[in-house]
């Protein structure tokens, strides 16, 4: 009985659906109206039962698509990470000093981290030994002298500033020529002091200081600062004030000066002392 | 003898139909339908797989002569495939195991217009959405499918209450 009543509503559901579409296709046939409305209609459906196709299958090839947008990802991120190391590079030499002496190499460099507030100030640069950094190594500017690498490990480098009392370094006046010694003043971010200049030694007021060239460390004629006034000290020797050119303030990049033959004429200087 | 009175009256009511459709065009927000409610009163005995194919050929006959061929059949074939299920929901079952047809005597009369409101409103849904095409607004239809079902329904219940007359002799036996 039951099975009688389902065949009864299968074949209802038929023919319901047979005179349906009949009736569909004779109105098709009879009106343009109607005509255009059911096409837009089959079309409808048909692009809606297409597209869910194409999303089914989209669903099921998401594992494939995942990873090849893993692999598009590694590649753009080194793609990326390049082009950072690249932009990184141009902004040191866009920042770094001008090339003086031939006998130097010049290394831009990006400072790490650096010390301002005590008496023995330091800093430590992005470029070791690896990058061919090497210990008693100049460390400067377009600005000015900023100090000197004392220690180098493969990655960085450690040094010490012109603002800390142990560092000294050696400079010559523009003026006249004469040498002389410049260490910080211990009080100021731009205040040093040029010492041991002899007392008949005229000095130009507003004269300024340059790297004498006669080391290892820095190439000549690197600016250092500007006399602001001299005093005698113990009535034997002539003390400059100097305001340095260089700003410790806002020190980004920096760019170290290597001697090229450094090695060599260490070497040197320790079979000179040999023989004495 | 009941049959051949009430084949006279559906077959009179088809022409009606017609005329009405040729000749009385009421308003563009009126479509006066009285087919649905003959579905109705189609003998109790005649299932979907009779009264479907019947509604198919009314409606093509009425379409060929007043209208575009295929839209009322269209309409009227789904009227046809839920009537028994209307009836059954709204007259009980009973009415199919007794074997009763429709009667005013028998059945109320707010459930007889209940029932073919709802047959109207099927047939008046389909009908108009489809002869708008998709260029009358969803408003439109909306208010001709109100309108039309508000003056269709109470006719209906007349057509049915003439189809279902019953001589005093039939009513009680």
């Amino acid at each position: 009985m039951q099975r009688k009543t389902t065949v009864s509503i299968v074949l209802s559901a038929a023919i319901f659906l047979f005179l349906e579409i009949a009736a569909l296709a004779i109105l098709r046939r009879s009106s343009t109206l109607q005509n255009i409305w059911l096409n837009r209609a089959a079309m409808s459906v048909r692009a809606a039962l297409w597209g869910g196709g194409e999303t089914l299958r989209n669903h099921f090839s998401l594992s494939a698509q995942n990873d090849s947008l893993i692999s598009e990802n590694a590649a753009l991120r080194r793609s990326l990470s390049e082009y950072q190391q690249l932009e990184a590079k141009g902004v040191e030499s866009r920042n770094s000093a001008p090339r003086l002496d031939r006998n130097f190499e010049y290394l831009p460099a990006t400072v790490v981290k650096m010390s301002r507030n005590s008496a023995h100030n330091y800093i430590i640069l992005n470029k070791g030994s690896e990058d061919g950094v090497l210990p008693q190594s100049g460390i400067i500017t377009s600005e000015g002298v900023v100090g000197i690498v004392t220690a180098v490990d493969r990655h960085h480098s450690y040094g010490l500033t012109l603002m800390n009392y142990k560092l000294s370094i050696g400079a010559r006046l523009a003026s006249n020529g004469v040498l002389t010694p410049v260490v910080w003043d211990g009080r100021s971010r731009d205040g040093a002091i040029a010492k041991d200049i002899a007392p008949h030694v005229a000095i130009a007021q507003n004269d300024t200081l340059y790297t004498s060239g006669l080391s290892t460390i820095f190439p000549a004629d690197v600016p250092v600062g500007v006399s602001r006034g001299s005093k005698l000290v113990d009535g034997s020797t002539r003390q400059l004030d100097v305001r340095l050119f260089q700003s410790f303030s806002s020190l980004r990049y920096v760019t170290v000066t290597i001697f090229k033959d450094k090695l060599d004429i260490a070497e040197l200087e320790k079979k000179g002392e040999g023989k004495l | 003898m009941r049959l051949n009175e009430y084949t006279f009256k559906f077959l009179l009511l088809v022409i009606a139909q017609i005329l009405l459709w040729n000749f009385f065009n009421f308003s563009q927000y009126l479509t006066l339908t009285l087919l649905p409610a003959m579905m109705l009163t189609l003998p109790h005995n005649r299932s979907a797989l009779y009264s479907m194919p019947l509604a198919f050929i009314l409606g093509l006959c009425v379409d060929l002569l007043c209208g575009v061929p295929g839209l009322c059949s269209l309409a009227l074939v789904p009227v046809a495939f839920v009537r028994r299920s209307v009836m059954g929901l709204i007259f009980g079952s009973e009415m199919f195991v007794r074997g009763e047809n429709l009667s005013f005597s028998k059945h109320s009369p707010g459930k007889i217009f209940l029932a073919e409101t709802i047959l109207t409103a099927i047939f008046l849904l389909i009908y108009i959405w489809v002869d708008g095409a998709g260029t009358r607004s969803l408003w439109f239809n909306l208010i001709k499918g109100g309108v039309s079902l508000l003056v269709s329904a109470p006719v209906s219940f007349f057509i049915v209450y003439i189809l279902c007359s019953e001589s005093q002799t039939s009513k009680w036996k």
